[in-house]
């Protein structure tokens, strides 16, 4: 698609994706800066930004972390410009010192903070709601319910935003990112406006006593906000029969209006996209009925705000919630069809499908033919052999996570990023055994660092092995500081982590290329008795580009690949590159093993650790 | 009418994403509403993935919960029978003839067992994709044979000539002559099976 999925004139229909549709929004609002660090569910929507921000003239930029992103954003605000920053829930921990102080502050030009929950935790380590936060930080918090909206909706929370001059939260959910609707295209707007300074210290400096009248006036916005939201076009109110009220929050409206379908039945609805704060005057109508029903994912939100307004206005209305919905997971149009059955008091038989009639052997994902960190993963694991060591396997995020799986069990723990480090340090302090960290270079700039730092300050006896491949690979390869380019592929300065590393104060920095197993192992294997001896850090850098950019480049540039083969009569059937290695290119057939050409990605790693010397460049004889 | 769900079920790199984006614009073409739930981040590499396509009159919701697919679509067999519970007993499987084994796995059920517990828990039909997309001209296209295969169950509504109008849009040149014939051959294979199925 000629300028990207989300170019085009008013009036344009795409079957576009949630975060697709987020991102159109603010093109439509339009925004002067993106910024994000990316994250599973959010990371389409910078990317979507990203392909059309020369044609719509706006900055766009992958921060080193949700902090930075939050911050740079709040700069442009502040030079009455808009921004929009986007990151996956638990990114929001990062960024949350500044977003408290935000709640105090306010913002001149409009600020989203789009914040993608991972309901089910798909691919996360945790089910947060961020709802929440907006609590929290006083910040109000918006939810589309299906894509079009999430456009519609993404684009008028500029406005929202300057007229009360607070930022908001744009919370939406994995199966509304990730899943595509029809969406119209609206006009682009350009605001025509200056960037300008807005010099107010008594408002951006946060000292005593002005930070006690922010608090104040915060509270007083919030209460605004939750009287004009009754009537914002986003919630609304539509008849129905009987009466028990239905209320859907946000994304699980598009499980209760199928629900409803499915039931047949029509049963007064409330629909509401404003979770916090909930409207007073919507509260109002809720409680006007006997019997209410609240329909929303995760934690109970809504049903908490509406228990309140009972409270204050002295109702006693039956209010359902999660004893209908289940607080864990994600929701259903089955799950909500069960539970508004129960309330409306009709039938409802789930239906059931056939079993599969097999075991089944389950299928983690796992790193790519080609990858360097198998490659690392190996050679440390022989290093810690020869150095007479059972490490503890400190680990972090990103694809090199999957060295948790079998083979390699290289995972004795995974926390949040930068933990590996952090968590590593209190453990070494007390262990007699080494511990060595993996940490991801996109990891390393986001949060390493600064426990880098304390290692070397506080003397830690920890190996930190840098699993570099030189983009941020688990979230598809978007460029970091130690990449050499930006956003849109152009040239930008390349940040050296083993320069930092060094500039930290560490002595002990060696740099091996991944695939140099041997290398990679005996530098380890320093590593392991330097720490020993001296109680200090050490790092490794194992360095290999990511597989799948290099292939990508490769075809790019109509290179081939030089794929692999074993030679049968020179094959002891050892198993060390099926099952010690783990290529999933590599095969048993028989007593013997077989590339999969189709899968080899030429690294030729099984070739240089075959003890028989079995493995050659296809095309050459043994 | 209830919503229709068509699942689509294969090991992440099979070009799940492709097939569901593309159904889905050629249902939108047909004048429904549809909703693609989509799987991104780390289950793409190599782990199993699942992609639902639904469309109705009203806006359905992109999730496809256990007994609701109206057909189940499989690029490869123990992913085809990890869905299976997805499907309605009265649903139909069209499944792509190939067993992928996950690397390091320790107990993989055969070929031959696959094919006859899908076969036993409900309507199916099995193609063997990768000669034709050999035939089509890149075995990278056993997804569009899949796609064309797809068109040929009277289970759902997608027409062959709405996905051949997508697909041209979508690939040009040699790639889009490619998939087009892959698509062709994937339909027409699948009519014959479906034939021989409804006659035995
Ligand atoms: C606070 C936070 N932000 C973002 C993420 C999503 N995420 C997980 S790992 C990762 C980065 C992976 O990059 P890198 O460290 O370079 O490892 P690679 O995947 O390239 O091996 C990201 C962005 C997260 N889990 N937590």
């Amino acid at each position: 698609m000629a300028g990207g999925s989300i170019s085009g004139e008013a009036g344009t229909r795409r079957l576009l994706l949630g975060n697709e549709a987020i991102a159109r929004g603010a093109v439509e609002a339009g925004i002067s800066a993106a910024t994000a660090y990316p994250g599973t569910p959010s990371t389409e929507i910078v990317e979507a930004l990203a392909e059309v921000a020369e044609e719509y003239g706006f900055y766009v930029e992958w921060s080193t972390n949700e902090k930075v992103a939050l911050e740079v954003a709040i700069g442009v605000s502040m030079m009455g410009l808009r921004a929009l920053t986007a990151m996956k829930h638990v990114g929001l921990n990062v960024a949350s010192d500044p977003l408290m102080s935000l709640g105090y502050t306010g913002v001149v030009g409009g600020l989203v903070i789009v914040t993608a929950d991972d309901p089910n935790a798909h691919s996360s380590q945790n089910e947060q709601d961020n709802r929440i936060y907006g609590m929290h930080a006083y910040i109000p918090v918006f939810e589309p319910s299906g894509v079009q909206e999430a456009k519609d909706m993404a684009r008028e929370l500029f406005d929202l935003s300057e007229k009360y001059s607070t930022a908001v939260l744009l919370r939406t959910t994995t199966r509304l990112s990730h899943s595509r609707g029809e969406v119209v295209f609206g006009e682009v707007s350009r605001p025509s406006r200056e960037a300008r300074f807005h010099r107010d210290p008594e408002r951006w400096a946060l000292l005593p006593p002005y930070n006690l009248r922010k608090h104040r006036e915060t509270l007083e916005r919030i209460e605004r906000l939750r009287g004009d939201l009754s009537s914002w076009r986003f919630n609304w109110f539509a008849e129905g029969d009987g009466d028990t009220l239905v209320v859907s929050a946000g994304a699980a409206h598009m499980y209760v209006a199928e629900a409803l379908e499915t039931l047949g039945v029509k049963p007064p609805l409330l629909k509401v996209s404003s979770v916090y704060p909930f409207p007073r005057g919507l509260a109002e109508k809720a409680l006007e009925f006997e019997r209410i029903v609240v329909v929303e994912e995760l934690e109970p939100v809504v049903e908490h705000q509406l228990r309140v307004a009972a409270s204050e206005a002295g109702k006693t209305p039956k209010i359902f919630g999660k004893e209908l919905f289940p607080r864990v997971g994600e929701l259903n149009a089955q799950l909500v069809a069960s539970g508004l059955a129960r309330a409306l008091g009709v039938k409802y038989e789930p239906p059931q499908g056939p079993p599969a009639g097999v075991e089944l052997p389950p299928r983690p994902p796992t790193l790519c033919p080609g990858c360097g960190h198998r490659a690392a993963y190996y050679a440390v694991k022989l290093a810690a052999m020869r150095a007479r060591s059972n490490p503890v396997w400190a680990n972090d995020i990103g694809c090199y996570t999957l060295g948790f799986y079998p083979p390699f069990r290289m995972a004795d723990f995974t926390w949040s990023m930068g933990s590996a480090l952090g968590i590593g340090m209190g453990i070494s302090r007390f262990s007699k055994e080494p511990v060595v960290a993996f940490i991801g270079d996109s990891t390393f700039f986001h949060a390493g660092v600064p426990g880098l730092i304390n290692a070397v300050y506080n003397r830690y006896p920890i190996v930190v092995v840098v699993m570099d491949n030189e983009v941020t690979a688990m979230t598809g390869h978007q460029p970091h500081p130690g990449s050499g380019f930006g956003p849109l592929g152009e040239p930008r300065p390349r940040v050296s982590i083993e320069g930092l590393a060094k500039a930290c104060g560490v002595e002990f920095v060696e740099v091996v290329p991944a695939y140099d197993v041997w290398r990679a192992r005996d530098a380890t294997e320093r590593a392991i008795r330097y720490v020993r001896e001296k109680g200090l850090p050490a790092v490794v850098v194992a360095r290999q580009r990511c597989a799948l950019v290099e292939l990508r480049e490769k075809r790019r540039r109509g290179e081939k690949v030089t794929v692999y083969r074993v030679v049968e009569e020179k094959c002891i059937g050892c198993g060390v590159c099926v099952d010690r290695f783990a290529c999933p290119a590599i095969v048993r057939e028989g007593r013997v093993v077989k590339i999969l050409p189709e899968l080899c990605a030429g690294c030729g790693v099984c070739a240089t650790i075959c003890p028989a010397k079995a493995i050659v460049p296809a095309g050459e004889s043994a | 009418m209830r919503p229709r769900s068509i699942v689509i079920a294969g090991v992440g790199g099979q070009g799940l994403l492709t097939m569901g984006s593309l159904l889905g614009e050629a249902l939108l073409r047909q004048g429904y509403k549809v909703s693609v739930g989509e799987v991104h981040g780390l289950s793409q590499r190599g782990g199993s993935v699942v992609v639902f396509v639904r469309y109705a009159e009203y806006q359905p919701s992109p999730v496809v919960a256990p007994g609701e697919g109206d057909l189940l679509v499989g690029l490869e067999l123990i992913e085809a029978a990890r869905r299976l519970p997805l499907l309605s007993r009265s649903g139909l499987a069209v499944v792509n003839d190939f067993l992928l084994p996950p690397p390091a796995a320790q107990r993989v059920p055969s070929r031959e067992e696959l094919v006859a517990s899908i076969g036993k828990a409900v309507r199916s039909v099995f193609i063997e994709a990768l000669p034709l997309a050999e035939k089509a001209g890149s075995p990278v296209a056993v997804n569009m044979v899949m796609l064309g295969a797809l068109a040929a169950c009277r289970s759902v509504d997608v027409s062959l000539e709405s996905l051949k109008s997508v697909v041209s849009a979508r690939f040009r040149g040699a790639v889009g002559a490619i998939n087009l014939r892959a698509l062709e051959l994937g339909y027409e294979e699948a009519l014959k099976k479906l034939g021989e199925e409804a006659q035995g």
